[in-house]
């Protein structure tokens, strides 16, 4: 999908419809099936696996203690394929482009250079991950479930360093607030076709189905 | 104990790096200039960097540490202290030789290169592995540290010590001097018969040796005591 303004609404879109009920779900997933690269994708899914072990973790206490886990983990599972696909497709710069594109050069360039930063760190993270396993490896620490929390608490002080430092460089290069850009973006037919689409499946999520046999008669 | 390489090998895009040899008991020092393979190599007897051909076969070894030439790249503790108990050593067994006591609540990440390599190298020495691999272990280091490193890597008595480095001035005694040319390993031998067969020879050394006082090894006090032998 080239316009990173559909694909983005089209992500958002389809999270909601897929985190509202069961049946949006599964439009979703099938939605995820005709219109993006699933087969590449699914062979991707291992970097999402510790994301997935958690979204387990989360269903099985949800349904030991009050049911509704199967549901829960369908419906997230399906969110995540969705993130797999927006990341995957996702090129820099193009968050600056959507945020002057909807908010100006002001508001709009600080929301989309914050969402660029956002996307950088997810990046450094995914990299830090694989670091610290290398490190925990050579320092003879066995990688396991106990190794996760102690990786997770390095991440999240890594990540918060790094701001720091992007902030001190922003602030020595003399940045104060907005810029100046001048997006573009290219349109498919079958981009506007996929987006309708994922309309579609929110207003079916969103409206029972109940209702549209309703109006039917 | 011994590390063998038998015709091991590594291809990137245009670079490849060739080995075969054994590594024995004792301290081995891998020279070579600046990209010509020595951390590659390091990573491939570590187990961290996949062999393109050939075998590395690792005997009687059932510890090994390779200490990277960024220390940082290893910091999986947020304090100094987690740092250091993620080594599996308490903090207080070394801080103080380091000259980082008191200091063992501040993150890793807020100390200078040269403290960061003392501590890294201080918890690597702490382990007291079979193998230990140092990667470049004097940069960042000013020339007492040097010497003090290179005493500490002296004093094991056992295991097989393997120092890939282009440092040429304040290096430890070593029982095999082993350098890359051209992508491939090449045994030199046991110093001081090395020392004829050693591109990388370091200036001093061949300095000595050209005035007709060779070093017995290439630590600085062998150098001092070839010097000294120049002048009766």
């Amino acid at each position: 999908m080239q316009d990173p303004r559909i694909r983005t609404a089209i992500a958002a879109v389809l999270s909601l419809a897929a985190f509202l009920s069961l049946q949006g779900a599964a439009a979703v997933f099938l939605w995820w099936l005709v219109f993006t690269p699933s087969v590449q994708l699914a062979k991707k899914i291992r970097r999402v696996f510790s994301l997935i072990l958690m979204i387990t973790f989360f269903s099985l206490v949800l349904e030991i203690y009050g049911g509704g886990g199967l549901s829960y983990f369908t419906r997230m599972t399906v969110i995540v394929l969705i993130g797999m696909w927006v990341y995957s497709e996702q090129k820099s710069g193009e968050f600056l482009g959507i945020g002057v594109w909807l908010l100006g050069n002001r508001a709009g360039f600080e929301l989309g250079m914050i969402a660029e930063m956002g996307m950088q760190s997810l990046s450094s993270v995914a990299a830090d991950f694989e670091r610290i396993q290398m490190a925990q490896k050579i320092k003879g620490i066995k990688w396991g479930v106990h190794s996760l929390v102690p990786a997770g608490l390095v991440l999240v002080h890594g990540a918060l360093i790094r701001a720091e430092d992007t902030a001190e460089l922003l602030a020595v290069r003399g940045y104060h607030s907005g810029g100046t850009m001048c997006p573009k973006f290219s349109t498919r037919p079958m981009d506007i076709v996929a987006g309708i689409i994922a309309i579609i499946i929110l207003l079916f999520t969103l409206i029972p189905f109940s209702e549209f046999f309703i109006l039917y008669r | 104990m011994k590390i063998t390489l038998n015709k091991a090998y590594a291809i990137r895009d245009h670079w490849s790096l060739s080995a075969s040899g054994t590594f024995n008991e004792g301290v081995h020092l891998v020279s070579g200039d600046v990209g010509s393979g020595k951390s590659t190599l390091a990573m491939m007897i570590a187990g961290l960097f996949p062999l393109s051909g050939g075998e590395i076969n690792k005997s009687e070894i059932k510890s090994s540490v390779l200490s990277p030439q960024f220390p940082e790249l290893l910091i999986t503790g947020i304090t100094i202290a987690e740092e250091c108990a993620s080594w599996g050593i308490t903090y207080e067994e070394i801080l103080e030789d380091t000259g980082l006591k008191n200091r063992n609540e501040e993150s890793p990440h807020s100390l200078s290169r040269g403290e960061l390599q003392r501590l890294h190298l201080a918890c690597v020495l702490a382990k007291d592995s079979d193998l230990l691999m140092f990667d470049e272990p004097f940069s960042s280091l000013d020339c007492q540290e040097k010497a003090a490193l290179c005493s500490r890597i002296g004093k094991k008595l056992h295991g097989i010590t393997v120092i890939f480095t282009h440092e040429r001035t304040i290096l430890p005694r070593v029982d095999r001097i082993w350098e890359i040319v051209d992508g491939v390993l090449i045994d030199c031998g046991r110093p001081p018969d090395a020392f004829s067969n050693w591109h990388h020879i370091p200036p001093a050394i061949k300095r000595l040796t050209d005035l007709g006082s060779r070093p017995d090894n290439i630590s600085l006090d062998d150098l001092r005591e070839a010097a000294c032998r120049i002048h009766g």
